[in-house]
């Protein structure tokens, strides 16, 4: 149940939080001392956070089991989670999909699968069912025969004093005297997590052994597969829709997108043959090889008509690692041109490239400019999407010779608006995650600006009955 | 390659525009796929098709004909084409596909400006 968490990297039970430890006039044996403390201190929290996460394991193990019978309550649970995870993303903490990610959790399970009351991570848990708890613990294999893995991270002033092995080891030992676990450093029953910053010290332990982002249905990973779900949900992908991703590459963006919407018709393509092999072999890997289509083509030359596609999801290749032999501005061109109006775009950008869009939005150069037929695509629409008819070269150049001064500053994207944009994190570089949709007013409102000009040239009449003769 | 995505195909040589569809399909190899039949997604995808030929009969209800929608399931989802050609019908050009895969890349003097 867990494990429908898409975008969240990591999941960890939180043991401990709390302020910053002060490193800046005490001695270094002072702060050992403070180390050990967020061991010693409140034992209770932490073999109440261990039982937990054996639950949390029974119950993922139980699930796998129960998968084929109707568990409506749980359903319902998940979607709860599913839902408050998503917001916490979009609101703030997209920037963050990369760090390890502590969650506090809270559920309630349903009493036909297992008998368990709430869980809260809280230490203000009473009693009582702490004794619960306690007592299952009991139950399953006795914790002191657990054996566990300092895992430490520590950055800013802590960083600057102490080495993650220091740490590690002052907590291992602490660990070691307090429960009587044994340090296994290759294969532990437990991990445990330990991050002190300038902002926070945290304990936590993962919930999984195996990080979240890494999914069982993917072979080989292209794109993270986080960032590729949380991609595909931005689309906004509905029943029955066409998406395509024309430089798939592994196939990452629709794997994660079929698997979560399965009713739709999802087309991969690119240029490279190793590629769409290892896509083929990912398709066949998740048995969603009849859910995706796959095409050899190129992104600036798309053999499909105009408008026919509902969605593009891409990961838009960066500079450096890949060859990319057309520009961006092609790029967006051709999807703009496949994509029907009310369409949506979904792109992740490198820095450069995200750069380089805005530098044409602000300085209002019309990214689709083919020289001097600036705003040919722009009429061409109103007249026959994806036709080249006499009628919309004579249009052009009138429009042409009117003044294009003031055309320049319309909506440099042609019919693509802007919708939002997130910057995450890639592990070592950053990137963000763009949405566009096509409008269809900015045909409307171009038109009307022609006419607008041409009514001082006397054309009006004649360009007029161009454009209301081919409705 | 399925039956639907060749529906959803068309020419992209320079200068062919609108009379490069559809692309003429001719199979070497073939292999029918049995697929869930889910008759929702079926009456979703029909109104994408650039249907050349009619099919017999009314079309006006046909979300709620299931030995209709069976049909176009059949034909569009289940039949799998693993080798053989499409081709332009406007300039001939032939575009092989292989392993289930079109190839449709054009070379430089082909691509439309």
């Amino acid at each position: 149940m867990l494990k429908k968490l898409k975008s969240a990297e990591r999941l960890f039970l939180l043991i401990k939080k709390q302020f910053p430890l002060n490193v800046s006039s005490v001695s270094k044996g002072k702060i050992f001392n403070e180390m050990q403390r967020l061991v010693n201190d409140d034992p209770e929290s932490w073999l109440s956070a261990i039982s937990i996460w054996k639950n949390l394991l029974e119950l993922d193990a139980k699930e796998d089991k129960l998968s084929q019978r109707d568990a409506n309550p749980l359903k319902r649970k998940v979607e709860e989670n599913d839902i408050i995870n998503p917001k916490k993303l979009k609101t703030k903490q997209m920037q963050e999909l990369q760090e390890s990610r502590e969650c506090q959790l809270e559920k309630q399970t349903d009493e036909a699968t297992v008998e368990q009351g709430d869980f809260l991570t809280n230490r203000e848990k009473s009693q009582e069912a702490f004794q619960n708890d306690a007592v299952k613990a009991v139950a399953a294999p006795n914790q002191k025969d657990l054996t566990f893995r300092v895992s430490c991270r520590c950055s800013g002033s802590v960083a600057k004093t102490f080495t993650a092995q220091e740490v590690g080891r002052v907590i291992g030992i602490a660990l070691m005297k307090q429960f009587g676990w044994k340090a296994d450093l290759r294969n532990p029953n437990l991990e445990i997590f330990i991050h002190l910053n300038d902002i926070y010290s945290v304990v936590g332990i993962p919930v999984f052994r195996v990080p979240l982002a890494s999914r069982a249905y993917i072979k080989t990973a292209g794109l993270r597969s986080t960032i590729a779900w949380a991609m595909a949900s931005l689309a906004e992908i509905k029943a029955g829709a066409f998406v395509l991703d024309p430089m798939c590459g592994l196939g990452t963006i629709l794997l994660e997108a079929a698997k979560e919407w399965p009713d739709v018709y999802y087309v991969g393509a690119d240029v490279s043959d190793s590629q769409l092999l290892g896509a083929c072999d990912n398709l066949k890997a998740a048995g969603l090889q009849d859910k995706i289509e796959l095409l050899k083509v190129s992104v600036i030359e798309l053999p499909l008509p105009s408008e026919s596609v509902d969605i593009i999801i891409s990961d838009i290749p960066f500079g450096k690692k890949f060859k990319l032999g057309k520009d961006i501005k092609n790029i967006l061109q051709e999807m703009e041109r496949v994509l029907r109006v009310g369409g949506t775009i979904v792109l992740l950008l490198s820095e450069d490239h995200h750069r380089r869009l805005q530098d044409c939005e602000r300085g209002g150069i019309p990214w689709n400019s083919k020289g001097s037929h600036t705003d040919e695509p722009g009429i061409e629409k109103c007249l026959n999407p994806g036709e080249k008819t006499d009628l919309s070269d004579t249009v052009s150049s009138s429009a042409e010779t009117s003044g294009q001064g003031d055309l320049d500053k319309m909506p440099p994207f042609g019919s693509l608006v802007p919708v939002d944009r997130y910057g995450v994190s890639l592990g070592r570089t950053g990137a963000f995650i763009c949405r566009y949709r096509k409008s269809p007013s900015s045909a409307a409102s171009r038109l009307a600006a022609v006419s607008r000009f041409q009514s001082s040239q006397g054309s009006c009449t004649a360009l007029k009955a161009v454009v209301s003769g081919s409705r | 390659m399925k039956l639907l995505t060749h529906n959803l195909l068309s020419s992209h040589v320079r200068g062919v525009g609108p009379r490069g569809f559809p692309l003429r399909l001719q199979a070497t190899e073939v292999r029918i796929n049995p697929v869930e039949f889910n008759p929702d997604f079926v009456a979703r995808m029909i109104p994408k098709l650039h249907l050349v030929e009619v099919p017999k009969g009314p079309i006006e209800g046909y979300e709620h004909d299931e030995k209709f929608l069976r049909q176009m399931h059949h034909v569009l989802l289940e039949v799998d084409v693993l080798e053989g050609t499409l081709q332009c019908p406007e300039s001939g050009r032939l575009f092989p596909i292989s392993r289930g895969i079109p190839n449709m890349l054009l070379s430089d003097e082909e691509t439309e400006t």
